[in-house]
């Protein structure tokens, strides 16, 4: 279990997350929803290491987010494309946190392969990153994270700007590595897509934590409502599964 | 099955390459001690580094005392010049950073011009030592001025920028005042190799070969600093501090570099990205072959600069710009036509 207590973080003077209580159980999918400036990514770098907070996020009772041993992978929302790279490399990267930078063993070029199959980049793996499509490069980080066979998996808007066919394959591949025991964090624009694959989601608003729950619980709570200033409407398909839609204003209507 | 796949994926770094790159640079260096207008044998000059009997004489002293600490100083400069081009292109994610880049070659030129412009000149003999200073002291400034460090890499180059600007600026003013001392500084300012000495070899080398040492053993984590910093971070490194380590060992050179031979331009933009282009590789495993390459390229310029106008001389960075801007547009267009 990790546990958030009286996590804020401030930049700038100005409070980006403001005093999260949180517990976030192992071996799930989190997904954290919420509008625009809500917190959600700051949250996942305060997860991962990088940004300044007070307060404590423990994992079964220890400080750990500030350790480089951890393994924690991070998939951004806007990663940097190291231009000339091959996507194999990019791939092998994932391997530095158990290998060490740059010792990929022979067991690992195949792990790799076996990952850019999985990932279905294989074939393209002699390819510059930078000339990849926004859905072959995602699945591209993806298939980087995979490699790195992490604990915790920290995804910014997996599917953001992505084609509902990659958006799919994306999320199954993300499903796998949950499979294998991995902790799924990630943050989802798509709430639809957030309700069919995460089992908990966490709804922010300004800083805050809204409501934790599960998944189906939170899509049909007053709270997403407010977090979305009422602009969204929810309904329930014949198979039980919840659609989430942006409701007109009513001036429109 | 699995080792047809492995074969396909491969290596990410063919150390052959930089087998081939050690290999012709001990081609080149024998070459360019044996060529001068004195022309020394093969076999006599082995001879004569092995301590068995080669060369007397004028031909003895042609070799220990003029040619080899020559092309040693050549090929550490070049060594230098190119890792440090290449640390710095990594490091602020920019292939057209060079290693002057925060105001080394203008501190050291303004460190050069004061020693040579001094009155009297018996300071002189301090060039390689105030040079040296100068373009310490502009880094560090630029650093100083740049604040956030490395939080902002723009700000860094551009404070780099305004510290070169700077430098120049007093540079010329004093070169003004002391007109007599244009053509030294001239002639500094496009580098030159004739002053090599033993002394300035034995001193050089500790700086520039500890510094690659440095350099060379964080070369495998550089890659990490291609990527964002929240990326590299979740891959196991701490991009500030590698950035600071990378950033100093690469200035360390450099000033020592600059301090030894004066400003040779080109060789930390073309010798990286000749390697890069021609193996087709971003990754800076390939740091090592670029200090070899860089190294067998300025010894080549070198013989080049003694040649070309036999007995006279070209000042080395003349041939470093002639030679290396025609092969690096080569190599661009060469890189864009496999990209596209």
């Amino acid at each position: 279990m990790i546990k958030v207590s009286d996590l804020t973080v401030k930049l700038g003077g100005q409070t980006i997350l403001n005093d999260i209580e949180l517990e976030i159980p192992h071996g799930h999918w989190t997904c954290l929803v919420g509008p625009n400036g809500a917190g959600k990514t700051t949250f996942l770098k305060a997860l991962l290491g990088v940004r300044e907070y007070s307060g404590s996020l423990q994992d079964n009772g220890v400080e750990v987010f500030r350790n480089h041993k951890r393994n924690v992978a991070f998939v951004p929302q806007h990663p940097e494309i190291p231009r000339g790279m091959t996507v194999a490399e990019y791939v092998a990267l994932g391997r530095s946190k158990i290998e060490g930078w740059g010792n990929e063993s022979a067991e690992s070029r195949s792990f790799i392969e076996e990952v850019l199959i999985q990932t279905q980049l294989y074939g393209m793996h002699q390819r510059h990153v930078s000339q990849l499509s926004g859905g072959e490069m995602q699945r591209a980080l993806i298939a980087r994270a995979l490699a790195q066979e992490p604990q915790l998996i920290l995804l910014d808007e997996p599917t953001s700007a992505l084609d509902l066919h990659h958006q799919i394959s994306v999320l199954n591949n993300i499903e796998i590595l949950k499979s294998r025991g991995v902790t799924v964090i990630s943050t989802m624009h798509d709430i639809t897509l957030a309700a069919m694959y995460a089992e908990r989601i966490v709804v922010m608003h300004d800083g805050k934590v809204l409501l934790d729950g599960a998944a189906s619980d939170v899509i049909h709570s007053t709270e997403l409502r407010t977090a979305f200033d009422n602009r969204i409407s929810v309904y329930t398909l014949d198979s039980g599964r919840p659609v989430i839609v942006a409701a007109k204003d009513e001036f429109e209507n | 099955m699995n080792e047809k796949k492995q074969a396909s994926i491969g290596q990410i770094w063919n150390w052959k390459i930089t087998f081939a790159c050690a290999l012709f640079l001990v081609l080149v260096s024998i070459l360019a001690i044996s060529f001068g207008p004195i022309h020394l044998g093969f076999i006599d000059i082995v001879k004569t580094l092995i301590g068995m009997d080669g060369l007397h004489g004028q031909d003895r002293t042609v070799l220990l005392d003029l040619r080899l600490p020559r092309m040693l100083l050549a090929a550490l400069v070049g060594c230098a010049l190119a890792t440090s081009g290449a640390v710095y292109q990594t490091v602020f994610r920019n292939p057209l950073a060079d290693p002057y880049l925060l105001g080394a070659a203008s501190g050291a030129g303004l460190g050069a011009t004061i020693a040579i412009t001094n009155s009297g000149g018996d300071i002189y003999g301090l060039l390689p030592i105030f040079s040296f200073l100068g373009a310490t002291l502009a880094v560090l400034t630029s650093f100083f001025i740049s604040g956030k460090f490395f939080a902002e890499p723009n700000t860094l180059l551009l404070s780099g920028i305004a510290v070169g600007s700077f430098a120049t600026a007093v540079q010329t003013y004093l070169q003004q005042r002391h007109s007599n001392a244009l053509r030294p500084v001239y002639n500094w300012i496009l580098g030159e190799l004739t002053v090599a000495n033993w002394s300035i070899v034995s001193w050089s080398s500790i700086y520039i070969l500890s510094s690659i040492a440095v350099l060379i053993s964080i070369s495998k984590k550089l890659d990490g600093l291609l990527l964002s910093d929240e990326e590299s971070f979740s891959l196991g490194i701490d991009p500030n501090r590698l950035r600071l380590i990378a950033v100093a060992a690469a200035t360390l050179a450099t000033a020592t570099a600059v301090s030894a031979s004066g400003l040779i331009g080109f060789v930390g933009i073309v010798v990286p990205h000749l390697v890069r282009g021609v193996t087709h590789r971003v990754t800076n495993r390939s740091l090592a072959t670029i200090a070899l390459a860089g190294a067998a390229f300025l010894v080549l310029a070198d013989l080049g600069a003694r040649s070309v106008l036999s007995p006279a001389e070209l000042p080395i960075g003349v041939i470093t710009a002639f030679v290396g801007a025609p092969f690096f547009l080569f190599v661009l267009r060469s890189r864009r036509v496999t990209h596209s």
